[in-house]
């Protein structure tokens, strides 16, 4: 049997208030479109004929199926067979659930995320054991690599036709769970929950740096933007090992409130947004080992998952963190093109010159 | 202080002293400047034809080039105007006026009675009609009818440059949005021009000539073809009444009705197509409220039921002429059932 | 009382509850007066809209302008436009915001800022941006909003808009009031391109989405850009998705709507609702402070109806006022 490949792209994504308060890029349909021809001409390349892919009214569908329908009027077909998940389409990240859990079930081989780190999540709280293979068109976007889409393609296609062996065509991920009032888990993130006074969803994307509380990191990179960003530049930990990283933050240069948080003992100027950079107030920070419930001392104010605002909390409501290593699985793209190299994988038996010539 | 100057001056002269006299004149269109964002003169063009060259040297950012996108600033012009500017919008062709008109007949027109008189609209949207530039039949339109047509709007045609000196401060001041139609014919023709502001009070005709014989009615361009049919006629002894309408909307019936009472005939001059035109409007105020007075039928010169031509020679028969006119004028005074005498104007 | 977790005061979220609620009943009230015929002429509601007008509106000040669609009551309301003279504009009386002689698709009140309801679909966006030209003319940091739907979005003039607002770097915010249909049509199909991020980018200014339902998603959202605006940084648009409770007209019977759809939205995406139980369950506001404003408004609405019911039709020489009459 085939490999099919399941496929997530979000219209959505790279839509919100960023792009006012900081000058965050946005990647338009027509481009998103673009970028799925080019991961699935890639995987029919490698040999997949089929992908299932999400339905929405985003648009992107239509250019594709234009896409698509060029090339065979050209006499060309370098794409697989696109399916569409049978769903009702919502506009809302039920979508990205639904059709991550129709896949699943379908048996799909992996799963390329066309979005931010937002629709990674959602693909992750439902994906299983199915890998994912990330490629970026949101705002912030620590979690998905950003390379060429082609070569994510390629490397999905050899790892999922066998072509790469799954230790090396797959890598694990961490991610926090975040449990409240003892519900496991309620919410997860693949890269930051931070914890902010402001007690409204709003616009959800997360700027106000002073209303900034407690931070807690899957991996902190100093080479991405946003809340990894801050617990990057100040102690870097790396996907790849386990545990991650717990930030206290108040205000930059408060010194002495008379109740609340505590001075910043140090100001760290970090790119929290595209464009954006911002004081934040460091009281400190500490390591998150893996599997160890961390409670916060913020009482009351919004969770933001990856950046984004999601859910307000109580000082009645109980809150959980636990850092869990190895919890999904994405295509190690740099692994599978490295050993795609090393066993000539793409290298073809070279076809004779004709004598005729 | 009176000198020549020519209609393309006299129109430049007005806006200037317009704008140095209230802050709130701006004046916007497509290449009104000229050479906005390029890399050569700056106030290349000063306009198409160079009617507001060197107002940009004076007024600075109060001149604005705009792009070519006649909805968006025409309907930006009238925005302002409801917000208390007094923008002058030049709209280059009043045939573009196709491309934006929803925003002049739905939005400036109504205003002030749809919103109950509580609000103003005093813009005024310049820009060129006529025929004989040959600039054939998207260029040369005379579409003062279709104007004269909706309430709200005012509309106006000068004939000369003292005229459109006059007529163009009393439109922007104006507190309704005005239609200011420059025949571009008339652009190089020079007359009188006193250099101080003045204005001249809409609805007012002028007549240009007297005469007790026959009262011939026209605006803009072909205004001074009546009066060479005119001199024409004189020389065969019929004293023709010249009337200049200078505004199409409001219009000065009381000045065509008392001449035609006087002379019993009437010759209506319009450039515009044959058809719900000045001529017709007119022909048919004069039927209900002078039809005693006429001593023959209304004759009516205007332009055929065509698009405008490029071709020179046909051109030039599109747009009335003088010996039509005086021809028309002839039909009146001959007896019924005789063919006129024509005559060379 | 808890402490506030809201970017808006009490007072200022009791403004933005009330306002919303009176659209609301303004809008449900027209609804049963249009069926039983006593209003002539054509009605739009903006039931089920109520957050994104509001949620935009508390950031204006009466030097602000807006232009308004056909769908205008909502903005009216928000914008500080007395009710009392809207609904007797809509039954065509002399007491109206316009004598009687603009009506349901024309009511204006330039003392408010408020630019007209507008007929013609995306005629608002070029005035709009001739409002925000005068203000930078006079530079008084004032601004212009105009709002449009999905459908209108299409016009000419608001994409022609667009570039001057751009290219003129004015005070702009264009706002799309995306419910989802252009009148009848479904905006999925009349929309070529369908991310009006993506439009305003061609434009080269930004765009944002917000749900606009969500009281508060748009008025951080409207917050900033209209700040941005009014700070020298130029035009942007906003996308508000919502959900239109009724027709595109009263008497529109939607036959091209999904049976149960309207039911369904009421149920899980009434913007008033939301806000309500969103502010009492924080425990800033109390439901029966909520109450007590349901009620002040149901007799608001009442006496502006009785009121526009009792009021003086125009004088037949009102037909020939506010217009130079050449004849």
């Amino acid at each position: 049997m085939t490999p099919v490949v399941g496929i997530v792209a979000n219209p959505v994504s790279a839509r919100d208030i960023r792009r006012v308060v900081a000058n965050a890029a946005n990647l338009q349909v027509t481009d998103r479109a673009n970028i799925l021809l080019r991961v699935l001409a890639a995987l029919r390349a490698c040999g997949v004929a089929e992908v299932l892919m999400m339905p929405e009214k985003g648009g992107i569908r239509g250019h594709v199926e234009r896409g698509v329908a060029r090339a065979r009027a050209h006499g060309e077909d370098p794409y697989p067979a696109i399916h569409p998940v049978a769903m009702p389409v919502t506009g809302t990240v039920e979508d990205t659930h639904r059709a991550t859990r129709a896949m699943r079930q379908a048996g799909v081989s992996a799963i390329v995320v066309l979005g931010g780190d937002g629709t990674h999540r959602a693909v992750a709280a439902q994906c299983g054991a199915v890998p994912i293979a990330g490629i970026s068109t949101g705002t912030n976007n620590a979690f998905p690599d950003h390379r060429e889409p082609t070569i994510t393609g390629l490397a999905t296609g050899l790892a999922v036709t066998g072509r790469v062996p799954p230790h090396i065509a797959f890598a694990g991920n961490k991610r926090i769970d975040v449990a409240i009032n003892g519900e496991t888990p309620s919410e997860i993130a693949l890269v930051d929950v931070a914890l902010v006074a402001e007690r409204y969803i709003g616009a959800r994307a997360l700027w106000r740096t002073e209303n900034f509380r407690e931070l807690y990191v899957t991996f902190a990179d100093p080479e991405v933007i946003g809340m990894s960003a801050i617990a990057g530049l100040l102690e870097p930990v790396t996907r790849g090992e386990s545990g991650g990283l717990m930030v206290r933050l108040s205000p930059a240069g408060q010194t002495s409130p008379p109740s609340g948080p505590r001075p910043g003992g140090t100001i760290l100027r970090a790119p929290i947004a595209p464009g954006m950079m911002a004081a934040v107030g460091v009281t400190d920070w500490r390591r998150m080992p893996a599997g160890v419930p961390f409670v916060p001392e913020v009482e009351a104010g919004t969770i933001a998952l990856d950046g984004e605002r999601e859910l307000s909390f109580t000082a009645r409501d109980r809150l959980s963190l636990t850092l869990r290593d190895d919890a999904f699985r994405t295509v190690n793209v740099s692994g599978c093109m490295r050993h795609a190299a090393e066993n000539r994988l793409l290298t073809g038996t070279p076809v004779p010159v004709s004598a005729d010539l | 202080m009176s000198r020549k100057i020519s209609m393309k001056q006299a129109i430049n002269e007005a806006l200037d002293l317009e704008m140095r006299r209230d802050p709130t004149v701006i004046v916007m269109g497509e290449d009104i400047v000229g050479g906005t964002g390029a890399h050569g003169e700056a106030d290349a063009w000063g306009g198409v034809l160079g009617v507001t060259k060197g107002l940009h040297a004076k007024h600075g950012d109060r001149l604005m080039d705009t792009p070519l996108s006649e909805s968006a600033y025409i309907g930006a012009a009238i925005g302002a105007a409801a917000c208390g500017l007094r923008p002058v919008a030049e709209l280059m062709f009043m045939d573009f006026m196709g491309v934006c008109f929803d925003q002049i007949f739905n939005q400036a027109a109504k205003f002030r009675y749809m919103f109950g008189g509580k609000a103003e609209t005093p813009v005024v949207i310049r820009g060129m009609v006529g025929a004989g530039f040959r600039a054939a039949a998207q260029h040369s339109q005379m579409l003062t009818p279709l104007f004269t047509h909706i309430p709200g709007l005012k509309v106006v045609c000068p004939s000369n440059a003292y005229d459109a000196k006059g007529l163009l401060i009393q439109a922007i001041r104006d507190n309704d949005p005005v239609i200011f139609c420059e025949h571009k014919n008339l652009y190089g023709m020079e007359c009188e021009v006193p250099a101080e502001s003045y204005a001249i009070p809409f609805g007012e005709a002028n007549v240009l000539r007297d005469g007790d014989d026959v009262t011939i009615v026209s605006y803009g361009l072909t205004v001074h073809r009546a009066m060479a049919a005119a001199d024409a006629l004189a020389r065969e002894r019929v004293e023709a009444e010249v009337i200049d309408l200078r505004t199409l909307s409001p219009i000065d019936w009381d000045s065509i009705v008392e001449s035609v009472e006087r002379t019993g005939r009437l010759v209506v001059v319009d450039e515009a197509h044959p058809r719900c035109n000045l001529a017709t409007d007119i022909a048919a105020y004069v039927g209900q409220h002078a039809f005693g007075a006429l001593k023959a039928g209304v004759q009516m010169v205007t332009a055929p039921h065509t698009p405008v031509p490029f071709a020179p020679s046909l051109e030039d028969l599109y747009v009335p002429s003088a010996e039509a006119i005086a021809a028309a004028a002839l039909r009146t005074l001959a007896p019924t059932g005789t063919t006129p005498r024509s005559i060379a104007a | 009382m808890t402490e506030n977790p809201f970017p808006l005061s009490k007072d200022d979220l009791l403004r933005a509850y009330r306002t919303m609620r009176t659209i609301r009943e303004f809008e449900e009230r027209l609804h049963v007066d249009f069926a039983k015929g006593d209003i002539p002429g054509f009605v739009h509601l903006y039931a089920g809209e109520e957050a994104c007008a509001t949620g935009i509106m508390m950031h204006l000040n009466d030097n602000d302008r807006i232009a308004s669609t056909h769908r205008g009551h909502g903005h009216c309301i928000a914008k500080g436009v007395d009710v009392h003279a809207m609904m007797a504009e809509i039954y065509g009386r002399s007491t109206g915001a316009c004598r009687g002689k603009g009506g349901s698709m024309h009511i204006a009140d330039l003392s408010k800022g408020m630019m007209g309801a507008n007929g013609i679909l995306g005629a608002g966006a070029p005035l709009i941006c001739g409002a925000a030209l005068a203000a930078k003319v006079r530079g008084d940091r004032g601004v212009g909003i105009t709002f449009v739907g999905d459908g209108a979005s299409n016009q000419g003039t608001f994409l022609e808009s667009l570039n001057l607002a751009a290219v003129w770097n004015l005070p702009v915010v264009f706002v799309v009031e995306n419910n989802g249909y252009a009148e009848s049509t479904a905006m999925e199909w009349a929309v070529s391109c369908d991310s009006y991020v993506d439009r305003a980018t061609g434009f080269g200014m930004p765009g944002v989405t917000v749900d606009g339902t969500d009281f508060f998603a748009v008025h951080e959202a409207a917050g900033e850009i209209i700040r941005r605006a009014r700070e020298g940084g130029g035009p942007a648009l906003l996308e508000c998705n919502m959900v239109r409770f009724y027709g595109h007209f009263e008497g529109d019977a939607q036959t091209y709507r999904a049976k149960g759809e309207v039911e369904a939205l009421r149920a899980s995406r009434d913007c008033l609702v939301m806000l309500g139980e969103r502010v009492i369950e924080a425990g800033v506001i109390a439901r029966a402070e909520l109450q007590a404003i349901d009620g002040e408004v149901a007799a608001l609405i009442e006496d502006a109806v009785r009121a526009a019911k009792a009021a003086p039709l125009p004088a037949a020489g009102d037909l020939l006022t506010d217009v130079y009459v050449a004849y």
